[in-house]
């Protein structure tokens, strides 16, 4: 039998090197194009397209929190949005100034309208926050699987979504809660975006990934090779939640105001569609993925206010953009299930151009 | 080494297996042989810890019947699934980690899966190529690097011929013995009689879940009770 590359087989990798080190470089390596493109938007873009990027990398950072559980244990998960609400309400219920919190939030309970963090402790504590709300729920959510799994991550997100809205006292219900020190630029989230990125691929190429991957391949063989699956879907659910909870803490740092409506299902559809577009079982999918449906949204929302090109107008088409991601979804599943990357990082398919081009 | 004392495993209303009781001796290779639906996996299931059963398994004078799959395996017995069952989505290297991650650090895996490698060198053509995209006897070698990756002191074999050709079924029995010869506690699981006696020390014989003949391999092969079991054949 002649040695056969599959069409979705990577070119070999370099062992000699450390798995842990090969994996950081790995990480590195995706995160380069997202390193350029935030250094190019900050050398030439005007303020509003940095605004427009700064919610690209905050998406970024959840899809790549999304890819951690979603990815390696092929669980379907709607309830990412969640974490990211419970990581920016916190810093602003943590970190706002006692006159805006007078204004947003009088009634707070136990305490919180009189409490003024630094804003990192306030990340920290809401980090933690989002920390101990993972553990609980991954409790749950590692028993589970296929359907059952998926539909208790829904239900986590109406209940958050619920929570926001319905405990004014605290989340300001479904007025904006304004008034956040804004402390973060986009230099800041470009290096958040690199750090989740790293963590990720390391996550994916250690024993917990490999083990839990195997496991969504084959749950029986992989309990065969004493894997512990529960336990495993539980690390990915709390590694995630942390990633997810780390966009949200950015989001209201940025933004200097965060909305209940902002973590529910229009975030979680479009962040869904980046990691399916791109491919979930990789991080490289999950960036390019981000990367393409950021650019293209905004290029459609171009023309939903009804755009002239070359001198003709045409007409409003409003809802254009949610027509396109449920379009993605749909085709994306139908027709390239594996997404955009497969199973191919970028490291690991510029290596093969490499070999290919030096044994050319 | 492996002592099974009248194991029962049902499916609801079905009982597959009947009180079944098996004894392997360390270093020894044990066939068990039957048809389809004699109960053959479903005792390696049990004996593995996969499927509820009744009856008390032994491993190393230790009770293990309460045991998870998963101290089992670490407690060192390895089971070459009926059907390879490698990660499809996983590459061959990574299937082999897979296996080396349940008794050793990664550091420590290097010697042993080149070891691996070595015997089944049409592996290490394709280390970095998705398991799903290997023929069946190479996804049978690979079960089996898989599984010796674990470095298990008990290897049970679930149907290793299954859907392969004959010259590949050769094969792979030609790195049976070879394991054998390492000193290694197997337990072979079978529809192909003649073949697996001829590598076996000992052999059970099931129909129906429950165990009609046991012996010497050398005796069950002479014996013309076993064709009317109409297994294997060949």
């Amino acid at each position: 039998m002649a040695p056969a590359q599959s069409p979705a087989a990577p070119m070999p990798a370099d062992r000699s090197m450390p798995p842990l080190l090969r994996s950081i470089l790995g990480g590195l390596v995706v995160a380069v194009p997202v390193v350029v493109i935030g250094v190019l938007i900050l050398w030439l873009a005007p303020p509003y397209q940095v605004r427009i990027a700064f919610a690209g990398y905050v998406n970024l950072v959840i899809v790549v929190g999304l890819q951690i559980f979603m990815g390696n244990a092929n669980i379907g998960n709607f309830g990412h949005s969640a974490f990211v609400g419970v990581g920016a309400y916190f810093v602003a219920i943590l970190a706002t100034p006692l006159a805006a919190k007078k204004l947003s939030i009088p009634n707070a309970p136990f305490g919180l309208s009189q409490v003024v963090l630094d804003p990192i402790v306030a990340a920290v504590v809401a980090l933690g926050i989002v920390g101990v709300l993972a553990l609980l729920t991954g409790f749950i959510i590692s028993r589970l699987s296929g359907i059952a799994a998926s539909i208790v991550t829904l239900s986590l997100l109406i209940i958050s979504h619920g929570v926001f809205i319905n405990y004014t006292d605290l989340f300001k219900g479904a007025q904006a809660f304004f008034g956040i020190p804004v402390v973060i630029g986009l230099p800041t989230a470009i290096a958040v975006a690199v750090a989740a990125i790293v963590v990720a691929r390391v996550f994916r190429d250690s024993q917990d990934g490999v083990q839990l991957r195997a496991s969504a391949d084959d749950v029986l063989a992989a309990r065969a090779f004493g894997v512990d699956v529960v336990k495993l879907r539980f690390k990915a659910w709390v590694l995630s939640a942390l990633v997810c909870g780390a966009a949200g803490i950015m989001y209201a740092y940025f933004m200097g105001a965060v909305i209940a409506r902002a973590f529910f299902f229009q975030q979680v559809f479009l962040t869904l569609a980046m990691l399916i577009l791109g491919g979930m079982r990789t991080v490289s999918g999950a960036v390019v993925g981000c990367a393409i449906l950021s650019i293209g949204l905004e290029a459609i929302r171009s023309l939903e206010s009804g755009a002239t090109i070359m001198g003709v107008k045409l007409p409003e088409m409003l809802g254009l953009s949610g027509l396109s991601l449920g379009a993605v979804i749909v085709l994306g599943m139908a027709f390239r299930p594996n997404g955009l990357m497969g199973r191919l990082e970028l490291d690991e398919l510029a290596a093969g151009w490499l070999r290919r081009l030096r044994r050319s | 080494m492996l002592v099974v004392e009248n194991l029962v495993v049902r499916y609801g209303p079905i009982t597959a297996v009947r009180g079944v009781s098996i004894e392997v001796g360390a270093g020894e290779t044990v066939a068990l042989l039957g048809p389809n639906g004699a109960g053959k996996t479903s005792i390696v299931s049990a004996v593995i810890g996969l499927v509820p059963s009744t009856g008390r398994v032994s491993f190393d004078g230790r009770d293990v019947s309460n045991l998870s799959p998963e101290e089992r395996v670490r407690a060192a017995m390895t089971v070459v699934p009926e059907g390879r069952r490698v990660f499809a989505n996983l590459t061959v290297a990574e299937n082999l980690r897979l296996g080396g991650f349940v008794r050793r650090r990664e550091r420590d895996q290097d010697g042993e899966r080149d070891r691996y490698l070595a015997m089944f060198p049409v592996l290490r053509e394709r280390l970095d190529q998705l398991a799903g995209t290997l023929s069946g006897g190479e996804q049978q070698m690979l079960a089996i690097a898989r599984a010796m990756m674990s470095k298990p002191r008990l290897l049970i074999l679930d149907e290793p011929s299954l859907g392969l050709a004959p010259r590949i079924v050769a094969r792979i029995f030609e790195h049976i013995v070879e394991l054998k010869k390492s000193g290694i506690t197997i337990v072979l699981v079978e529809q192909n009689m003649m073949q697996a006696l001829a590598v076996a020390d000992r052999a059970y014989v099931l129909s129906t879940g429950t165990i009609r003949h046991a012996g010497p391999a050398a005796e069950l092969r002479a014996d013309p009770r076993l064709a009317d079991l109409a297994i294997g054949g060949h």
